[in-house]
């Protein structure tokens, strides 16, 4: 445990990370069909070069207590209904983002016909994540920019 | 050059049965042609080599083979779903594909006093791919589970038909981002391989390199993984940022942190020059220096440990049954990889890994992936002492319409078929590790507690993305 903590302690000195601003929102993630790697970025935002946490930004389990939905992937026939059962299910006010190219609908897709759109056809965008896929500091950027315009 | 016997659709078992007493092995199935004259296709690997028995399918039902072959029972119900093709004897034949609304069409009949049915997804609460479990359970037993995939069906296969093969690589690449790398240079081996072409030792060596980077990171997320899924919190941190490490060795050095668009067909893409090769040497020795001293720490964290032992068993002789590769198959004490019969690529004289004492439990898994992290640093040491120039291919022979890439992928052997007509892709199928395996994941799972079925799934480590295509 104590090389672990160590490691950790070092990269925490090297990284430079600054304080974030007092602020809580909650992220509910939604894979809608991406090649994971989106996923896998936003896996590293927490990680401790990264630490998105600092932010008061947080990836939580439930829609119930999310103020944001970070859509993945370009939406599938079979992930539309989760997609929009998940929507349904967040407390207002709610923020919708589209996490990666595929998400944004420009990337290499797949057969049209396995797909219903890209996030915009579907939910309302308020948070755009260009990127295949994004990097966790172009992730935590757009989010908080997203946020102070928002207010 | 991969030779296809087309055989009578009433022969097939018979020749399936004959290859398998020959010694051949299973190596995937996939149905071709769509519309009129669908085609039946299994591919049989014997060591370097490969062959494709093809049968009619226009006929009516083909036999089934999956009481010789168990692992193509995935195979058989894909095709079934997404061509329409029928087996007699496989009954019955679940969907697997499709989303029927009956239960009883892809869920294990399970009943009795107490039964009762878990259901978990496709939305996870972590930040997980999309799918869905079923687990069936007593108490909190479980008595079996049922995975249900396919949420992320993108349709790329046929995306890709009709396509420049040079050009149809990238719905390889686009099925999987943890797996972008093997994926691809499977993708262009077959390809490579029906156009007669071999790739020259630079390229071999540059692809080597890449397809070790790829399995550099993904083995260090696994083993934190596996940490998360027991909520042993400094492990989890500890290998997140190794993990993060060894990709932003490949930014450095390829570009990009999942080496995305590093691999052509035909010919090079990737290439670092000395000053390049030194400095990702450097960065991958303080790594390597790091990731061995964590990992000593995990061996000695009692909390971590205890819950390892015994859980989500995979036996030897299950595993060889089911077909499942990779790690998940060598924890068993199966000694195959790809890699060792790879002439394609620079593995000469490779040797598959093993542990002591290869349970098949979530144990012997971790462990077997932290003792490829050691021949994999020593790989890339090796093949790093010069610069990677991109390399090119060369012709060797005549141009068949069929080609098949076999690579070693961090979760097992993936294969790559690609059928040509003319200069356009008109078939692809992509059978990944993580396609084996989760068979064998969902027979790991039956007998174990629920609250460990996470850290048994975590142990796999199988990608969605790369199943549902």
């Amino acid at each position: 445990m104590y090389v672990l903590l160590r490691q950790l302690a070092r990269i925490r000195r090297h990284a430079h990370l600054t304080r974030g601003g007092p602020r809580s929102l909650a992220i509910r993630h939604v894979d809608a069909g991406s090649c994971n790697g989106c996923e896998h970025e936003l896996g590293a935002v927490t990680n401790p070069f990264h630490d998105i946490q600092r932010h008061g930004l947080d990836i939580v389990a439930s829609p119930r207590h999310a103020d944001i939905l970070l859509i993945t992937g370009p939406i599938t026939t079979r992930m539309s209904g989760p997609l929009r059962t998940a929507y349904q299910a967040m407390p207002e006010p709610r923020l919708v983002a589209a996490l990666g190219d595929c998400a944004l609908g420009c990337n290499v897709l797949g057969d049209p016909t396995e797909l219903v759109g890209s996030v915009e056809d579907v939910l309302p965008v308020d948070i755009r994540i260009p990127g295949c896929p994004p990097t966790p500091d172009s992730i935590a950027e757009h989010i908080l920019a997203a946020l102070s315009r928002l207010g | 050059m991969t030779e296809i016997e087309h055989v009578h659709t009433n022969a097939w078992r018979a020749s399936v049965e004959r290859a398998l007493a020959d010694g051949e092995r299973f190596g995937g199935a996939w149905a071709t042609g769509r519309g009129e004259n669908p085609t039946w296709r299994a591919l049989l690997v014997s060591g370097e080599g490969s062959r494709v028995l093809s049968c009619d399918a226009a006929a009516g039902a083909i036999d089934s083979i999956v009481d010789l072959v168990e692992a193509v029972g995935w195979d058989e119900r894909e095709a079934h779903d997404l061509y329409g093709l029928t087996f007699s004897g496989h009954s019955p034949l679940r969907a697997l594909a499709a989303h029927p609304d009956d239960p009883a069409q892809w869920m294990t009949p399970v009943s009795g006093d107490g039964v009762h049915q878990v259901a978990v997804g496709p939305i996870h609460a972590g930040v997980i791919e999309s799918g869905h479990f079923r687990l069936h359970v007593i108490g909190e037993r479980i008595l079996a589970m049922d995975p249900r995939l396919f949420y992320k069906h993108r349709g790329l296969e046929r995306a890709a038909e009709g396509r420049p093969a040079c050009d149809a690589l990238v719905y390889a690449g686009r099925a999987c981002a943890a797996c972008s790398v093997t994926n691809t240079v499977a993708y262009a081996q077959a390809v490579e391989g029906a156009r007669g072409l071999q790739p020259d030792r630079q390229l071999r060596v540059a692809r080597t390199v890449l397809l070790e980077l790829e399995r550099l990171y993904n083995h260090l997320h696994d083993i934190g993984a596996i940490c998360a899924g027991v909520g042993y919190a400094p492990g989890t941190m500890a290998f997140a940022a190794l993990k993060d490490r060894a990709q932003q060795i490949n930014l450095r050095s390829f570009g990009h942190r999942f080496l995305f668009d590093t691999v052509r067909v035909g010919r090079g893409a990737a290439q670092l020059e000395a000053a390049g090769v030194d400095a990702a040497l450097r960065d991958l020795r303080e790594l390597r220096l790091d990731s061995s001293a964590a990992w000593r720490e995990l061996e000695f964290a009692s909390s971590l440990q205890v819950r390892l032992g015994g859980i989500g068993i995979l036996a030897a002789d299950d595993a060889r049954r089911l077909g499942a590769v990779g790690p998940a198959a060598r924890a068993a004490g199966i000694r195959e990889d790809v890699r060792a019969t790879s002439p394609r690529l620079a593995y000469d004289g490779f040797t598959p890994a093993s542990i002591r004492d290869p349970a098949g439990d979530v144990g012997s898994r971790m462990r077997l992936r932290a003792i490829e992290l050691e021949s994999t640093y020593d790989m890339l040491e090796e093949l790093l002492a010069k610069p990677i120039t991109s390399g090119n291919t060369i012709p060797a022979g005549s141009g068949t319409a069929l080609g098949i890439g076999r690579v070693e992928s961090p979760r097992g052997a993936t294969v790559c078929a690609v059928e040509l007509d003319g200069a356009e892709v008109s078939r692809l199928h992509l059978r990944t590790g993580s396609y084996a395996n989760w068979p064998a994941l969902a027979h790991a799972t039956a007998e174990n507690l629920l609250p460990d079925f996470p850290l048994i799934n975590k142990s796999f480590e199988l990608c969605y993305a790369c199943v549902d295509r």
